[in-house]
C-alpha cells in the first residue's frame, strides 16, 4: 500500500516539474513572437539628464506605434554605478524578451548583462559602449550596439569653431564625468577636428552646470587670450554660457547633445551650438533591434546614430515639436539618417 | 523559615502574573523605546507583505530575494560602521568618498601586480587611515563630528581622484566575480560577508568591554569619563572601524562593477544615514542595535527593487523612499 502511495507521488512531482520545465524553457534561438507579446526592459543612466529622457521618449514611443510592451526604468542618480546594476539585476530576474541598457560606466553592468545571457535573453546596448573585455569575463553578450561616433562628432565640432575663430587660437575645454568613456571620445575628437588650436583644459565637470560655470570662471580669470570653449554636453555647455555672460565675454562655446534647454539657448544665443545626438532615434533603434530578435531576425551588430551641428542657421528645423506626446523638439534630425533595423522588423 | 503557601495563594500568584504579563506588555507598547526597536521589523515585514500581495510571481522569487541580498551587501556593511559612530553621537559623513578611496587603492595595488589579498588589505587600511584622521581630529581637536566628516568627504574624493588621475581601472578578478556572483544555499557570498560583520559588529557593542564603552560614551560622557572612560580613544576607535569597514565595502563593490571608480557614490551616504535613524539609532548616541539598522537596509532595498519590479517610474521612486523614510523616523523616538 504504502509503496504504490510513494510511486503515486514520484509519479505527479514528474509530471508536474516537467510541466513546469515546459512552461518556462525557451528554445535557443527565441521563437518567432507576436508583436504584442514582446516584452522590453530599459535602464537608462539618470533621469536628471534631458538626454536620458529623450532616450526614455524613443524607447516608450516606439513601443506604442509597434505594439509592444516597454518599462523603462533609471539609475538614481547620473554617478550611482552600483544603484544602477542594482536595477538591472531586478529587471533581469522578471519576464522580458529583451534588454537595453545604457550603463554609467564602462564595467558597471556587465555582471547583470551576464546573467542576462545566462537565461537565454537579448541585450542591445546603447549610447555608452560596455567594456567588451569585462563583459566576457562575465560571460555577457550584446547583441547589437547602437551610439553616436563621439570622437567623430567632436571633431567636426572642432574643424567648425577652428573655422568660425581662425587658426592657431585659445579653446576652453570642459569634459564630463572623470575617465568616462564618451567624454574623453568627444574631448579627444575636438582637438583632433580643432588643428593648430592650443587648449586649456580638460577639466572635469561631472557634466553638471553649476560645476561647469565654476570651471568656465576659473579657465577666465586665468586666461585673458580665450577664444572659444567647448562643453562634452550640453548641461555643461550652459554653464559655460553662464560664465561667459557674466564676465561679458562673446566668445563661441559648443555643446553636445542637442537637449530642449540647449537649443533654447543657441536660439537666444548664449550657446554658440550643440552639436547634437539624436537620443529619440537611439531609444527607437533598441525597442526595434530587440523586436528583431524576438521575432528571430538577425540583428546588425553595430549601428551608428547621427549627429548633427545645430547653430542659428538651423535652430529653427530643429525646434519643431514631432512628438505625439508633448513637446519634444529635436527628435529625428533635420536630414536623412541610416536605420537600418525598420527594413527587418516582421508586421 | 519557608513559609509554605496553600492553593488559593498559589491562584493569586497566578493570576497576578497573567496581569502582570498583559500589564507588562501594555508598559511596553507605551514605551516608545520599545517602538523604535521594532518598528523596524514591522515596517520590513509591511513592505514584504505588499510587494508580495501586489507581484508574487515577480516579487517572491528566489531569483529576486537573491538579488535583494546581494544589493543589501554593500550598504550593511557602511551601515554597521556608521551604527558605531552614531552610537557615540557622532556621525561620519564621509564613508562613501572613504569606500571610493579604498578602492581606488586596491586598483593602484592591482595594477601594479600586488597578490589579491595584499590589495584588499591596502583598501582596508586606507579606509582605515582616514578613519583615523577623522578620529584624531574630531577627538582630539574636540571640533563637531559633522563638520570634520564633511571636509573629510572632499578630501577623500579629491584624493581618490589624484590617486586614480581621474581614470577608473578595469579589474578583472575569477575570485572576486566568485564572490559578486555566485551564492550557496541562495544565499549570496556577499551577503554572507556582510552578515559576519553585522555579527561581529553586534557580539563587539553588546559582549565586549568596548562596546559598553561606545555605547556610555554617547549616552552620557561625562558619567563615562568619570568612570575613567577614555572618550578619546573610543571616539578614535569608532572611527577607525567605520573606516575600514567602507574599506571591506570598497572591496566588494570592486567585485560588483568590476572596477575601481574613482566617482563617488553619495547614495551610499544617504541610505546609511537614513537606515541608521530608521533601524532605531538615536543619533544623540547610547541607544540602538546592529540588527536594527541592517534590517532597515534589507527595507529600504527592497523597497527599491519591489518599485523596479512592479514598473514605477523612477521620479515616483524618490517620492517614496523619501517618504517611507520620514514616516518611520517620525515613529521613532530619538529623543532622551
Amino acid at each position: 500500500m504504502k509503496l504504490t502511495k510513494s510511486i503515486k507521488v514520484v509519479l505527479v512531482a514528474i509530471s508536474a516539474s516537467s510541466l513546469v520545465l515546459a512552461g518556462t524553457t525557451t528554445g535557443n534561438a527565441a521563437p518567432k513572437k507576436a508583436l504584442k507579446s514582446i516584452r522590453i526592459a530599459a535602464v537608462v543612466k539618470g533621469l536628471d539628464n534631458p538626454f536620458f529622457i529623450g532616450i526614455k521618449e524613443g524607447i516608450e514611443e516606439t513601443a506604442k506605434n509597434y505594439g509592444v510592451f516597454a518599462n523603462v526604468q533609471a539609475a538614481p542618480g547620473l554617478n550611482d554605478d552600483i544603484g544602477q546594476a542594482n536595477k538591472l539585476d531586478s529587471l533581469a530576474g522578471q519576464n522580458y524578451d529583451c534588454y537595453i541598457v545604457i550603463p554609467i560606466s564602462s564595467n558597471n553592468l556587465s555582471q547583470a548583462v551576464g546573467k542576462i545571457t545566462k537565461k537565454k535573453k537579448t541585450v542591445i546596448n546603447i549610447d555608452s559602449p560596455i567594456d567588451s573585455a569585462s563583459l566576457a569575463a562575465a560571460g555577457g553578450k550584446v547583441t547589437s550596439f547602437a551610439g553616436t561616433d563621439n570622437f567623430a562628432a567632436g571633431k567636426a565640432g572642432g574643424a567648425k569653431m577652428v573655422a568660425a575663430i581662425g587658426a592657431g587660437k585659445k579653446i576652453g575645454l570642459i569634459a564630463g564625468l572623470a575617465g568616462n568613456v564618451t567624454s574623453n571620445a568627444r574631448i579627444d575628437g575636438f582637438k583632433a577636428g580643432a588643428a593648430g588650436a592650443t587648449f586649456v583644459g580638460p577639466v572635469n565637470a561631472d557634466w553638471d552646470t553649476t560645476k561647469a560655470l565654476d570651471a568656465a570662471n576659473a579657465m577666465i580669470t586665468a586666461n585673458k587670450d580665450l577664444a572659444g570653449f567647448f562643453a562634452a554636453n550640453d548641461q555643461m555647455a550652459q554653464g559655460v554660457g553662464k560664465a561667459l555672460k557674466a564676465a561679458g565675454l562673446k566668445i563661441p562655446v559648443y555643446g553636445v547633445d542637442g537637449i530642449a534647454d540647449a537649443l533654447a539657448e543657441v536660439k537666444a544665443g548664449s550657446i554658440t551650438a550643440t552639436i547634437s545626438q539624436y537620443p529619440y532615434v537611439m531609444g527607437k533603434m533598441g525597442v526595434e533591434a530587440c523586436i528583431i530578435a524576438a521575432q528571430g531576425g538577425k540583428v546588425p551588430a553595430s549601428t551608428i546614430t547621427p549627429y548633427y551641428i545645430i547653430d542659428s542657421s538651423n535652430i529653427s528645423a530643429a525646434l519643431e515639436n514631432k512628438s505625439t506626446r508633448g513637446y519634444f523638439p529635436n527628435q529625428t534630425p533635420p536630414g536623412a539618417y541610416n536605420d537600418p533595423y525598420t527594413a527587418l522588423i516582421k508586421k | 523559615m519557608k513559609k509554605r503557601g496553600n492553593n488559593s495563594d498559589a491562584l493569586a500568584k497566578a493570576s497576578a502574573s497573567d496581569s502582570n504579563l498583559i500589564s507588562n506588555l501594555q508598559v511596553k507598547f507605551k514605551d516608545p523605546f520599545f517602538w523604535s526597536d521594532w518598528l523596524v521589523v514591522v515596517a520590513f515585514a509591511v513592505v514584504i507583505g505588499f510587494f508580495g500581495l501586489i507581484a508574487p510571481a515577480e516579487f517572491l522569487t528566489l531569483w529576486n530575494l537573491n538579488n535583494i541580498l546581494v544589493a543589501a551587501s554593500i550598504p550593511t556593511i557602511i551601515v554597521v560602521g556608521q551604527t558605531f559612530t552614531v552610537l557615540t553621537a557622532g556621525i561620519d559623513l564621509s564613508v562613501s568618498s572613504t569606500m571610493t578611496f579604498g578602492a581606488v587603492s586596491f586598483g593602484l595595488a592591482f595594477t601594479n601586480g600586488w597578490s589579491l589579498w595584499k590589495c584588499c588589505l591596502i583598501s582596508i587600511v586606507a579606509g582605515a587611515f582616514v578613519g583615523l584622521l577623522n578620529g584624531l581630529i574630531i577627538a582630539k581637536r574636540k571640533i563637531n563630528d559633522f563638520i570634520v566628516t564633511l571636509g573629510m568627504l572632499s578630501v577623500a574624493s579629491g584624493a581618490a581622484l589624484v590617486l586614480s588621475d581621474g581614470k577608473p581601472r578595469q579589474i578583472i578578478s575569477e575570485s572576486l566575480s566568485t564572490l559578486a556572483i555566485n551564492d550557496k544555499f541562495n544565499i549570496p557570498y556577499l551577503m554572507m560577508v556582510a552578515f559576519v560583520i553585522v555579527l561581529i559588529g553586534h557580539f563587539t557593542l553588546f559582549h565586549t568591554k568596548f562596546g559598553t564603552h561606545v555605547l556610555a560614551t554617547g549616552g552620557d560622557p561625562d558619567a563615562a569619563r568619570a568612570m575613567g572612560i577614555s572618550i578619546v580613544k573610543v571616539k578614535i576607535a569608532v572611527y577607525v572601524i567605520s573606516g575600514a569597514l567602507a574599506g571591506v565595502a570598497g572591496i566588494l563593490a570592486i567585485s560588483r562593477i568590476g572596477s575601481a571608480e574613482p566617482a563617488a557614490n553619495t547614495a551610499i551616504l544617504l541610505n546609511s544615514v537614513a537606515a541608521v535613524v530608521l533601524g532605531g539609532v538615536s543619533l544623540f548616541g547610547g541607544r540602538g542595535s546592529i540588527f536594527g539598522p541592517f534590517i532597515a537596509t534589507l527595507l529600504l532595498q527592497s523597497l527599491l527593487n519591489g518599485l523596479t519590479v512592479i514598473g514605477v517610474a523612477a521620479y515616483y521612486q524618490y517620492l517614496s523612499i523619501g517618504l517611507v523614510v520620514i514616516l518611520s523616523a517620525s515613529l521613532v523616538r530619538t529623543e532622551k
